[in-house]
């Protein structure tokens, strides 16, 4: 049994001090794992990384992030991210990590992603510079995503977003604000690829779990929606979910 | 800062609270009734909040601010989810 501690969006800043740190202190004892699902700053300052930095230093379990919107902000996220890396934090952009726990190889396949929206009302890469350029950012994270899964020679595979890859995990935000939220073209990502779990926060107002159209357990762990340090979830390596085109679930 | 129309005025708030760093919250409700500025959503500290109420007074001088935002738990949670 794998357990999986995970959080997004805890937008640390000056006053951010000792926020996560005393939960921290057991975390060992109750997860084999931590995963970050972006914004872990307000503004993408390598100062306020730092603070969170200091706080998961010396973690003796492996932690692995994803960068949120957020942490671009500055225009400086090479920097927010070697700060994360001087501290052990794996961070993936496209890219993907497997870590041994116990003998069983868990890969995580990690990306910001981005928004457009969902089936039937996603933008299109058509008319406008500006349009073409946000509809790509998407379908190119999207598909660095899919490598990134596909590539993975792991017993468990989880998929590590900022942004929403479903619907579902939206409910409780305005619909006018989905195609920011996320993108159904992460979904059909993780689909093809095929994935244990997808794990994504950037709607604080939305609801925790979903799932993708082919029944990859989806949960939405943004800090303000599970309401705690981070949330735990166990996975078996002996059940683990086919990509839809390989007889779905089993 | 030079004050909108009314009826632009919570949406004015809302765009300098995201853009001020020391807040730069995305998901704030704003509403302004009379000479009253009320906010509301989700926020990481007590400091945070407090920091929220002191830029928001300092944009809107003169006005009563009324900050029912909510700190969010962070404490470990009491249970796990089998997933898989």
């Amino acid at each position: 049994m794998i357990r999986i501690a995970a959080v997004g969006d805890l937008h640390y800043g000056a006053g951010s001090t000792e926020i996560l740190r005393p939960s921290l202190q057991h975390l060992h004892d109750r997860a084999d794992l931590l995963l970050l699902a972006g914004d872990l700053t307000r503004c993408g300052g390598p100062e306020e990384v730092t603070i969170l930095a200091d706080e998961l230093r010396g973690l003796p379990i492996p932690v692995v992030a994803v960068l949120g919107n957020h942490d671009y902000h500055a225009d400086r996220e090479d920097e927010v991210r070697r700060v994360l890396e001087d501290a052990r934090v794996r961070v993936l952009e496209g890219e993907a990590t497997t870590v041994d726990i116990d003998g069983v190889r868990v890969g995580i396949a990690g990306t910001k992603g981005f928004g457009g929206g969902f089936r039937g009302a996603h933008g299109s890469d058509f008319g406008e510079p500006e349009m073409k350029a946000f509809v790509g950012h998407t379908k190119t994270l999207s598909d660095r995503l899919d490598k990134a899964l596909t590539g993975l020679d792991a017993d468990l595979r989880i998929a590590l977003l900022h942004y929403s890859p479903i619907e579902a995990t939206l409910e409780g935000e305005r619909l006018e604000i989905y195609p920011f939220l996320g993108s159904y073209l992460l979904a059909e990502a993780v689909d093809n690829a095929g994935a244990d779990l997808v794990l994504h926060g950037h709607a604080h107002h939305g609801a925790e779990k979903g799932r993708t159209p082919a029944g990859i357990p989806v949960r939405n762990v943004a800090q303000p929606v599970i309401r705690h340090a981070y949330n735990i979830y166990t996975l078996d390596a002996g059940r683990q979910v086919l990509p839809a085109a390989a007889g779905g679930i089993r | 800062m030079s004050e909108p129309r009314a009826d632009y005025l919570p949406e004015a708030i809302r765009e300098k609270l995201i853009h001020d760093p020391r807040v730069a919250e995305q998901d704030l409700r704003v509403d302004v009734q009379a000479h009253r500025v009320m906010l509301g959503g989700n926020v990481a500290s007590p400091q945070l909040k407090q920091q929220i109420t002191e830029v928001a007074q300092e944009l809107l001088p003169g006005y009563e601010v009324v900050n029912e935002t909510t700190v969010v738990s962070a404490a470990e949670p009491d249970s796990e989810e089998p997933v898989l």
